[in-house]
């Protein structure tokens, strides 16, 4: 008997330490000792804040990689130009120059500001899915009595990427600097421009955007932080269904099969999710069009630079996107599994429904990188002789909708197959 | 009928590796209900991990009327969980973002059971079938999980601690849920729980100890959900 109470006590223990679903009804500690506070201060931050999760944070590192690069090497290079601008230059090649200032201007402004634009919004996303599916953990660490901002300031680190990532980028466009220069100049015609370094231009690409985005990481941390306890850790944030949705659902008859449902309830439920897929095969479509274009209409460099800008960033995107939303169903796709339903089935649910958003944004993608190279022709290359007509290049959009095809594909089959190799006893037993 | 014939099962690499099963054989009937004990870390729940086909064990047989599952490929364990498994946790594990009728449909559609409504009326939750699970109690929960398991007409029901989570009225009221519709639908129950008391319920009792089974036993009466003690 005494031995059976032993392990009975002993189960409960470890139920205890391992599980955190367990404490619903527990009550509030009270706040830290001062000896306390200090001990666990670096545990609670470094729980919020793993290296591991710096590391998954890589998709952040490359894209401000990718738009600090970009944009450092031309507008570098546009400011440098500039300043021989004032020397006097014989009129055919005051033509040239002046192109040159605005293609690069153009250059910059199209693929880094929508790099830096993509890389803001996908740091919320990420912060906003990481602080979702932490929810418990920072429930717990509110009850115990850690105040928000010091729970929210563990996520200061996420700036770090950001660093990384720009950094990066500064240093390796410094790097290629030389060379770039020298290929903007191939004929010679314009005088030797020299490099030179720009504080302004690295506070602008690289100490402000740490800055920034460190801020907001908090900031967002912290306001999400002002959720209830309970609700935290019963982990409602991540289940929160919208009213009218609901009210939309039970008017209707659910006469649906389950695939289905789940399908358009997983859709729903990570809207934001629908945007990245969305906006992935817009970059996808645009970026890879607009480098066939610009093949023709200026250098292949900057061909080559926007082919290479689109594939990252889409890839990017989508990839994490695929595997947010596969996380974040990680517990349903085990428990479907348990139940037998066929991997494609399983897979398919959760990532079936983003079909829709690709396709709307590959449309949106082809007509926006058409209107806007229409207009970047007539404008930028208004004075220059020589320039043929911009076209519509089927060709081009023929084997940029295959290529995106085959890399949608690849990305389901690669987690078609790692759901089929899931563990679904370790999905089920652990509980977390 | 499952026929379980000299099971082992370790884990961890080659240095550190741990047998949880160690050798066990048994033989289920149709129809019967079963109740594995055993200390935490005795190996119950992989051992219904194995023997309901979510896991694969290292050697020995598992017979369900003659086939052996331990040798069927991925595809086709899936589909013998489809066609003859059902699970019901101790963390219930429904789906947050649908209701409660969704849920249950989950289990109906492999199916093709189109009357989900009767299993959620038969966990007695006709009320509740537009509730979403953080909605509801533990205990409710519970059912939900009871019914999607149902709706599936399974064969055998797998259970692991269903009522680890749950106090004891609610667990009694889980529990009797359970054993009543076992009678009406005559399928066979291994579960896996801490609570001995429990054990009355079972026909067959089987105490586990460091990966072997050391008792087994049955018991002349059955006792119902309210009888046991707690
Ligand atoms: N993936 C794994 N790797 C290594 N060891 C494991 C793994 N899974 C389980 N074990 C070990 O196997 C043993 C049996 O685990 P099991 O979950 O079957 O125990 P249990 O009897 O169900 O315990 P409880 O009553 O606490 O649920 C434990 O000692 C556990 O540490
Ligand atoms: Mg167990």
């Amino acid at each position: 008997m005494a031995a059976k109470h032993k392990a009975a006590q002993s189960a409960k223990n470890r139920r205890k330490t391992s599980g955190i679903t367990k404490i619903k009804g527990f009550t509030l500690p009270q706040q830290p000792t001062h000896e306390n506070k200090k001990e666990n201060g670096q545990t609670a931050a470094g729980m919020i804040l793993s290296i591991g999760d710096i590391t998954r944070s890589f998709g952040i590192i490359i894209i401000s990689f990718c738009a600090v690069f970009v944009c450092t090497l031309f507008l570098n290079y546009n400011t440098d130009l500039k300043s021989i601008g004032a020397q006097t230059l014989q009129s055919d090649v005051q033509n040239l120059y002046n192109a040159l200032v605005m293609t690069g201007k153009m250059v910059s402004i199209l693929s880094g500001g929508c790099l830096l634009l993509t890389s803001a919004v996908m740091l919320c996303f990420y912060i906003r899915h990481y602080v979702d599916t932490h929810g418990k953990m920072l429930g717990i660490l509110k009850a115990m009595g850690y105040p928000n901002l010091r729970i929210a300031a563990g996520f200061s680190g996420f700036g770090l990427s950001i660093l990384i990532g720009s950094g990066a980028g500064y240093a390796l466009a410094h790097v290629t600097m030389p060379q770039f220069y020298r290929m903007q100049n191939t004929d010679g015609l314009l005088p030797e421009i020299r490099i030179r370094f720009h504080p302004a231009l690295f506070a602008a690409l690289v100490i402000v955007p740490t800055i920034v985005f460190c801020l907001l990481s908090v900031l967002y941390g912290y306001f999400r932080l002002k959720t209830p306890v309970l609700d935290l850790l019963k982990g409602k944030v991540s289940t929160k269904i919208p009213k009218e949705a609901k009210d939309r659902e039970n008017a209707k008859k659910s006469s649906l099969p389950f695939l289905q449902e789940l399908k358009t309830s997983t859709r729903r439920q990570q809207k934001s999710l629908v945007f990245f897929v969305g906006f992935a095969s817009f970059c996808y479509a645009s970026m890879m069009q607009m480098s066939f274009g610009m093949d023709e209409l200026a250098s292949w460099m900057m061909a080559l630079m926007i082919f290479l800008i689109g594939v990252v960033l889409s890839s990017v995107t989508l990839f994490l996107a695929t595997t947010s939303a596969v996380k974040a169903n990680w517990k349903t796709l085990a428990l479907m599994r348990a139940f037998g339903y066929p991997d494609k089935a399983c897979s398919n649910s959760i990532l079936g429904g983003y079909r829709l958003p690709a396709c709307i944004g590959f449309a949106l993608g082809t007509v926006y990188q058409y209107a806007l190279l229409k207009v970047a022709v007539m404008f930028v290359f208004a004075e220059v002789e020589h320039v043929p007509e911009y076209r519509f290049d089927v060709p081009a959009l023929i084997l940029t909708l295959i290529s995106f095809t085959a890399l949608y594909k690849i990305i389901l089959h690669v987690y078609t197959e790692k759901i089929k190799r899931m563990s679904i006893r370790e999905v089920m037993m652990g509980e977390e | 009928m499952i026929k379980i014939e000299d099971i082992h099962k370790s884990y961890g690499s080659q240095d550190n590796r741990t047998e949880v099963l160690k050798g066990i054989s048994l033989t289920v009937g149709d129809g019967d209900c079963i109740v594995v004990l055993g200390a935490s870390g005795s190996g119950k729940s992989t051992l219904l991990n194995v023997v309901s086909g979510l896991e694969y064990p290292d050697s020995g047989k598992i017979l369900y009327d003659g086939t052996n599952i331990a040798a069927l490929s991925d595809n086709e364990r899936t589909k013998f969980r489809r066609e003859k498994t059902a699970f019901i946790f101790q963390q219930y594990y429904l789906l947050p973002h649908l209701n409660v009728e969704k849920n249950v449909k989950m289990g109906a559609d492999l199916a093709k059971n189109h009357d989900y409504i009767a299993a959620i009326a038969a966990v007695g939750l006709s009320e509740k079938r537009r509730k979403y699970p953080h909605e509801l109690s533990g205990g409710e929960q519970q059912r939900v999980a009871v019914a999607r398991a149902l709706a599936k007409k399974p064969d055998v029901l797998f259970l692991d601690e269903p009522t680890g989570a749950l106090d004891e009225t609610t667990g009694r009221q889980v529990l009797d849920y359970i054993s009543r519709l076992q009678k009406e639908l005559n399928f066979t129950v291994i579960m896996v729980t801490h609570n001995t008391n429990i054990a009355d319920m079972a026909k067959t009792v089987i105490r586990m100890n460091s990966g072997k089974v050391v008792d087994i036993w049955q018991n002349e009466t059955q006792k119902t959900a309210y009888e046991i003690g707690w």
